[in-house]
């Protein structure tokens, strides 16, 4: 991975100057912690300029943005296991061709579908996942692949733009959902699994009141 | 009867048609069948468009007025929606155009609106 990273920050400043505007800001989105959807769902408002009042649909006015601790970004439910991306590749014939004397074997290359898991994803390059999530946001027309170039997005905090006038940005608060009751039953099971482990005294029931029902 | 050749009442028509059709691309300026359509089909959409263009900016200036409300007030309905509830409420009559306009150009003037309509 340290191979990767060093080939990333290289790659990650070039290409600045296919960016024509510089009256563009520089957002910085931390992915500490976020979840994949919703932080992508906001990358793509920032990228493709729509927060701004002077937005044109024809022209790419976006702000750069860069996105740091890609490998910390966090999926709920099973997706960790369960989502899979899929590709195909290649051709899918293979063909023999028997001539009178010889033998030819012509191989087209032999592609199909090929799938990789999030796990295996983060686990091999962790920019791309959220690359994919905010590329698939974008609307398919000619702009798209300019607003992938502003895009930057690097694994860990490090990043090679530190002298450029950067801006955090600030998600907007989250409502987190009630949990289902099979789940805090489950998690209550599991903490008082827990404190009989540690307090050999009477079991407490005040752990029951922190259930995350955050809402803002 | 003797015969008569109908002349170029034809050709004239024609190049008035091709006139209008001069700077388009490929057999669309060239071909004089494809010319008669192409300037029909011109024609049909300009008319079309011209009612679509007033659509279509609409929609542009809700989107930028949505876009600076919602971006800068840290009150809790800062959206288009309730902005335009408010005006109406407050019989505040200013059309989206003028709206989107103060937005680009003074945003502060904007905002000062929207905090004393909002509640």
């Amino acid at each position: 991975m340290k191979m990767v990273n060093a080939f990333n920050m290289k790659r990650a400043a070039a290409g600045l100057r296919r960016i024509n505007l510089d009256g563009l800001r520089w957002r910085v989105f931390d992915a500490k912690g976020q979840i994949l959807g919703r932080l992508a769902s906001q990358i793509a408002t920032v990228v493709q300029g729509k927060d701004k009042p002077t937005y044109t649909p024809n022209r790419d006015d976006g702000d750069m943005c860069i996105v740091l601790n890609a490998k910390d970004v966090c999926v709920t439910g099973r997706k960790l296991t369960d989502k899979v991306y899929y590709w195909h590749t290649g051709q899918v014939l293979c063909l023999k061709h028997f001539s009178l004397n010889i033998d030819i074997m012509v191989y087209r290359y032999v592609g199909h579908l090929k799938e990789r898991t999030f796990k295996d994803q983060m686990a091999k390059d962790p920019t791309e996942v959220i690359r994919k999530a905010v590329l698939r946001m974008l609307p398919r027309n000619k702009l798209r692949d300019d607003r992938d170039r502003k895009l930057r997005i690097f694994p860990s905090s490090e990043h090679p733009f530190g002298d450029r006038p950067l801006e955090p940005y600030v998600m907007p608060p989250r409502s987190v959902r009630e949990m289902r009751p099979r789940e805090r039953r489950a998690m209550v099971r599991a903490q008082k699994a827990e404190q009989q482990q540690q307090n050999t005294d009477g079991t407490k029931k005040g752990k029951k009141r922190e259930a995350p029902e955050e809402s803002a | 009867m003797t015969r008569i050749k109908r002349g170029y009442i034809a050709r004239k028509r024609r190049t008035q048609i091709r006139l209008f059709t001069s700077s388009f691309r490929g057999a669309h300026s060239r071909l004089t069948r494809t010319i008669s359509q192409q300037k029909i089909k011109a024609l049909v959409s300009a008319n079309r468009d011209r009612d679509r263009k007033k659509r279509g900016f609409r929609g542009l200036w809700i989107h930028r007025i949505n876009a600076i409300i919602g971006k800068n007030k840290k009150k809790q309905y800062n959206r288009y929606s309730n902005l335009l509830y408010n005006m109406y409420k407050g019989q505040l009559l200013l059309n989206r155009k003028i709206v989107a306009q103060m937005g680009i150009l003074k945003g502060n003037c904007l905002l000062m609106i929207a905090n004393e309509i909002i509640t």
